[in-house]
């Protein structure tokens, strides 16, 4: 069997996930910001692992975009809409703001260009393109030092061939393009600009990258590289060089897959993931499959290629805890960061979550990160107490309310995944992971009703592991704007011929992409999906379709609509607005192996009893996560320690090992 | 200090604070998503609350200022309907009686639970949505009428569902007088369906808190915004500022329309008054007292924190002088449609050049002063129904004292979006023939004024036009010695190459390959240059 390397590179540390023959094995080191291909190629060395594979997660295009380090962009419009990207929606993001502001674009002023063109609302040609026009603008472009060109005219998702004609040119000048009927072919003009102009001022950064860490790799013997993509697939680092902007928000990607899948082992296939860090924590929701969304941003900046639908809160460990003036208590969104860190830490003495753990006894300071990081009790006890006043003092009763604050903002974005969007959230595991994640779930849990937590072995590097999991995957999608009457009749049938063609068209451009990547386009699934809408609305729903004939996709879509947001009118003319085609190549699918059996007694993982708050001080039980067998039992209170995680075990709760080593925790009421 | 205040458990505050805005939020999605007009699903111009028993904001989800303060006397008005049953929702217009202008409908409704075998009043649910057809004499209902009887169909309070049934009579009423009947269905539907989550949702709060704790935070979050905010004043220096800004004209007559601020600070309160503001005008830009009270409520919430709740806390340390019969607190039967979107604006104006004597290194420049309102209905021949269409262009933000004016944008009353160019020509028949910044036309000044917009549309069918616009004449303010931003300009060039300017508000008739150029207003400079 091939040896498998997930490679995850966050903003501290790389993370490192092989899975060989069934067994996995871990490595953590720093991550080298100034050149993260470093960092993963020492890390192999050091651990003169030999994988065939890697798949590899990276900040380096989110961290080109936040740091606006991309390359020098150019961008081509219609004529008359040069502004559209310095405009946007008009809005300003906060509403009550003396002193607005937003991102300034990407692209400056003077390389916002436009050219004498214009299609109409069917794609029919209004005024045609100008060759003369484009080589001139091209010459100057060049002259002016652009590097890499977004074009994005008007009207462009039903009719390519203005754009194709200047992306041609282009490429033949020697410039990176990206055109936006290859980047996002969808409408909404602004979305899909910026969007197209994301994609252009990163992918030249990450394709750079990419053929280092490429070549670096292959002389150490990596027969193959794939990277993560936003909506949790990989691609060949040729196809993410060409659509870098799907890999922007690969970061929590990770994470979710590798929830997912451990938990569809578990034969737990709906789950709601937790994940949570130092400063935010990511929630989804997975109704026995990877949800996506497509109109997420970053930084104020819209990308509406597929990410894998996250809600985040600005609540994790080092959220920080303040009074107001008005004597309301908040956590977060502001973080203490890895530096200076948690009171607990030593460095400062400002109150954060990880604090309100410490002094409640839930964080147990010679475990932590096992036992590598000292913590400073009293520190976090002197930083609780600057908050203690209204609680009488009692700093106990102060570090309970900063985890009930950031507790509520944790169950606003659970509410918000699940009953917010016609989820029952009693019919859910919840997974947690992450540093944070188990220590806080059973709380969650119990509020929203959620019967059962998983905990996976190794919370804080999931990421890594859903890497591994991540099937290679291309996405596209074709504006159809087809109205749909809802009565049925001839037209129906029509209807079902027309997306069956598209379908057809979509797919044969699919498969000589990813054949063009060396994978056999005979053993690739489609997986097709319908925007819809009725007609009017102007926000679609993505419906997963086995058939296209409306007999058949039309129900689905009344009641996707229902569950959303309840109204749901069958009697409505509907539309499809988009088709959307997933395909998959097949992979191997890493599986744990089994841990000794051990029976229900968990003695032998023991290791002391604490004074620990659950609402109240009492007794916990404390065990070793490492020691734990299959079988095992624990009943709250208790905590499990372990390197990377703790997790809380309330009274009223009991945890079990499962075979592969989860702890799978229930309410016992 | 508010006497009532009890001293609250500051998790729970911060809880309850959340917990109430997210059943508001979530009643604003659904709205979005599920309304049919471009001006509600695409620019959102649309806001949904939480009201008390006694119909008192208790939270407001951040949509449009110019609803701020206005929602609760649309509540005031809906008690008088009362006593309710479940399933009842009031819907209503009348700017006279709860509304602000026509075109925005509002919608109330009771929240009950059952206590016991008793059921109780937990609350009140409101959305306020801006319906881009009304009737009235023109398309887009933004006329430029001189009573309100031309602006569109006026709706007292009335229950538009009585114990969950629907009033179809009313209903049937209400569409047989407006241009698109369909549209206006959908969207109030729409409208209905957030109130039903809305509903659900506060019950379901009750239900896990209980009746009366949901009461108390419900009292306990008005206290606490009320201490913010007069925190806030307190900061503010003691004393009486003066300032007076003016309308380029009501669209009637020519003459300019003051609108006068005397604004006394003192400790933690204020008092607006407004006593030598212009008498009510013959034209639309007479604006209902609550309307002038939003403005007001806008700056107030401009200086308070993010996370403070906007709710009656808020009002409370405000007093307010409003001469009856004027343009700020204008009297039946005036024309109002204009008072809403651009008088609102001219009051936050002066407010601002009050508070800029009294805090000169916090208050920007005047910003563009105008949300430029644009209607067009007719017949579109191509997909053979009737159309109407509202849209607002951005402007520029006035300079500060620590940065420069933010261009293109929405600037104090309003934050909706623009409508794709896209979608627009695949609904309607005009095409955008430009879309760009204005350059140039922000005011100089240490800090510059951010930019105005240039939008050219082309028409494609013949229909009537409404513009209301303003600082088509009078520019947009500079402070501490920066120049004011360029005034705005609306010109038609109709087919057969004639062309005309346009005055700041006017309503006309266009033809197949005209073409509308509207470029609005620079925000003014700050400090010199």
């Amino acid at each position: 069997m091939a040896a498998i390397l997930g490679v995850d590179v966050g903003g501290t540390f790389t993370d490192f996930l092989l899975w060989e023959d069934g067994r996995l094995a871990l490595h953590k080191r720093p991550s080298t910001p100034a050149d993260p291909a470093q960092g993963v190629l020492q890390g192999l060395t050091e651990v003169a692992w030999r994988p065939q594979a890697v798949v590899h997660g990276s900040t380096i295009a989110t961290n080109a975009l936040l740091e606006r380090k991309g390359a020098r962009t150019a961008l081509i419009t219609t004529r008359g809409f040069r502004d559209l990207l310095a405009i946007g929606r008009q809005t300003r993001p906060r509403l009550y703001d003396l002193a607005p502001r937003r991102p300034p674009p990407l692209v400056p002023d003077d390389l916002r260009v436009d050219v004498n063109e214009r299609l109409d609302h069917s794609g029919q040609v209004l005024t045609p393109l100008d060759a003369g026009e484009v080589e001139a603008l091209l010459d100057w472009l060049a002259e002016a030092g652009v590097e890499s060109l977004a074009v994005c005219l008007l009207f462009s998702f039903l009719n390519p061939d203005h754009e194709r004609a200047i992306a041609e040119r282009a490429q033949d000048r020697g410039f990176y393009v990206s055109a936006s009927c290859q980047i996002l072919p969808e409408y909404r003009e602004y979305e899909r600009t910026s969007t197209t102009v994301i994609n252009a001022y990163v992918a030249p950064v990450v394709a750079r990258y990419l053929e280092r860490l490429e070549e670096g790799l292959r002389s150490q013997g990596v027969a193959r590289l794939a990277i993560m993509q936003s909506s949790g697939g990989s691609m060949s680092p040729r196809a993410a060089g060409q659509q870098a902007a799907r890999t922007i928000l690969s970061g929590p990607a990770g994470g979710v897959v590798g929830a997912f899948y451990l938990a569809s082992q578990a034969a737990c296939p709906q789950i709601i993931t937790l994940d949570m860090g130092g400063t935010s924590t990511d929630v989804s929701l997975c109704p026995d499959r990877i949800p996506e969304r497509t109109d997420t941003a970053v930084g104020d900046l819209p990308i509406a290629t597929p990410a894998v639908d996250v809600v985040s809160v600005g609540a994790g460990g080092g959220s920080i805890a303040r009074l107001d003036e008005g004597g309301a208590l908040h956590v977060g969104p502001e973080s203490a960061g890895a530096d200076p860190g948690p009171a607990c830490y030593g460095k400062a003495l400002t109150p954060t979550v990880t604090d309100a753990h410490v002094v409640l006894g839930r964080v147990l300071p010679e475990y932590f990160l096992g036992g590598r990081l000292p913590l400073h009790v009293e520190r976090a006890r002197e930083a609780l107490s600057t908050i203690a006043a209204p609680f009488d003092g009692d700093v106990l009763r102060a570090a309970a309310s900063v985890i009930r604050v950031a507790n509520a903002n944790m169950e606003r974005a659970i509410r918000l995944v699940s009953v917010e969007r016609g989820h029952d959230p009693r019919l859910f595991t919840l997974v947690a992971f992450g540093g944070a994640g188990p220590l806080h779930a059973c709380d969650l849990a119990e509020a929203l009703r959620i019967p059962r937590v998983l905990v996976p072995p190794f919370p804080g590097i999931l990421s890594a592991f859903g890497m591994v999991a991540a099937e290679p995957t291309r996405d596209f999608s074709r504006a159809v704007m087809r109205s749909i009457p809802s009565e049925t009749g001839d037209e129906w049938r029509l209807v079902e011929d027309e997306l069956e063609q598209a379908f057809r068209e979509l797919a044969a451009h699919g498969r000589d992409e990813m054949a063009a990547d060396g994978f056999d386009a005979q053993e690739l699934s489609d997986r097709r999906f319908l925007d819809m809408r009725y007609l009017g609305q102007s926000y679609e729903l993505t419906l997963p379709v086995d058939s296209l004939s409306p007999e058949r996709f039309l129900p689905a879509f009344h009641t996707l609509h229902q569950e959303r947001y309840s109204p749901c009118n069958p009697a409505r003319a509907t539309e499809v607005v988009n088709l959307r085609l997933k395909l998959v190549a097949p992979a191997q699918k890493p599986v744990l192996a089994r841990l000794p059996d051990g029976g229900p007694d968990a003695s032998e993982a023991l290791v002391g009893r604490r004074t620990v708050w659950f609402g109240e001080e009492t007794t916990a039980a404390i065990y070793e996560r490492d020691k734990l067998r299959a079988g095992n039992r624990i009943e709250g209170p208790a905590i499990v320690v372990q390197m990377d995680s703790t997790t809380a075990i309330p009274p009223g709760w009991q945890a079990a090992v499962d075979a592969v080593g989860n702890l799978v925790v229930e309410s016992r009421s | 200090m508010s006497t009532r205040c009890q001293p609250s458990d500051p998790a729970e505050l911060a809880i309850f604070n959340a917990l109430f805005a997210a059943v508001a939020e979530e009643m604003g999605l659904t709205l979005g998503r599920t309304a049919h007009s471009p001006n509600i699903k695409e620019r959102r111009d649309y806001s949904c609350a939480v009201f008390d028993p006694h119909g008192r904001l208790v939270a407001q989800a951040a949509h449009i200022p110019v609803h701020l303060g206005a929602m609760p006397s649309a509540v005031e008005a809906a008690l008088a309907l009362a006593p309710f049953t479940p399933g009842d929702v009031v819907m209503l217009n009348d700017p006279y009686l709860g509304g602000t202008h026509l075109p925005d409908i509002t919608m109330i409704s009771p929240v009950f639970v059952s206590a016991g075998r008793r059921r109780r009043l937990a609350g009140f649910v409101a959305s306020r949505a801006h319906h881009a057809d009304v009737g009235g004499v023109a398309p887009g209902s933004m006329p430029l009428a001189t009573d309100i009887y031309q602006e569109g169909v006026i709706i007292p309070p009335i229950k538009l569902y009585d114990r969950g049934r629907l009033n179809q009579a009313a209903l049937d009423l209400l569409l047989r007088n407006v241009r698109t009947p369909d549209e206006r269905r959908g969207d109030l539907e729409a409208q209905v369906a957030a109130h039903r989550l809305g509903e659900a949702r506060l019950a379901e709060m009750v239900e896990r808190y209980g009746l009366r704790p949901t009461w108390r935070q419900m009292a306990a979050l008005q206290d606490y915004a009320e201490r913010m905010t007069r925190a806030a004043i307190a900061a503010i220096p003691d004393g009486q500022y003066k300032f007076e800004d003016f309308l380029d004209d009501d669209g009637i007559s020519d003459e300019p329309v003051p609108i006068r601020l005397r604004l006394t600070v003192q400790g933690d309160g204020l008092h607006c008054d407004f006593s030598d503001s212009a008498p009510q005008r013959p034209g639309s830009v007479n604006a209902v007292a609550s309307v002038t009270k939003s403005a007001v409520y806008y700056l107030v919430r401009c200086l308070l924190d993010e996370q403070v709740p906007a709710n009656e806390g808020c009002f409370r340390p405000v007093a307010f002088t409003l001469p009856e019969g004027s343009v700020v607190n204008a009297r039946p039967p005036a024309a109002v449609s204009a008072g809403n979107v651009e008088t609102s604006q001219r009051i936050v104006d002066v407010v601002l050049g009050a508070l800029a004597q009294a805090l000169p290194d916090l208050i920007p420049a005047a910003s563009a002063g105008t949300m430029n309102n644009l209607a067009i209905g007719g017949y579109d021949p191509l997909r053979q129904r009737p159309f109407t269409y509202y849209e607002t262009v951005g402007g520029g933000a006035g300079a500060g004292p620590q940065s420069a004016g933010l261009s293109s944008v929405h600037t104090h009353m309003t934050n909706t979006m623009n409508t794709p160019i896209e979608a627009l020509e695949m609904a309607y028949p005009f095409r955008i023939l430009e879309y760009g910044l204005r350059s140039g036309s922000g005011g100089h000044g240490r800090q510059r004024g951010g930019d105005g917009i240039v939008r050219r549309w082309q028409f494609l069918a013949t229909g009537t036009l409404t513009i209301v616009s303003e600082r088509r004449r009078l520019p947009p303010w500079g402070l501490a010695g920066g120049s004011p931003g360029q005034p705005g300009r609306n010109a038609l060039e109709r087919r057969d190459g004639q062309d005309i300017d346009l005055p700041s508000k006017c309503q006309l008739a266009v033809e197949e390959g005209d073409r509308l150029t509207l470029e609005t207003p620079g925000g003014g400079g700050w400090g010199r240059a």
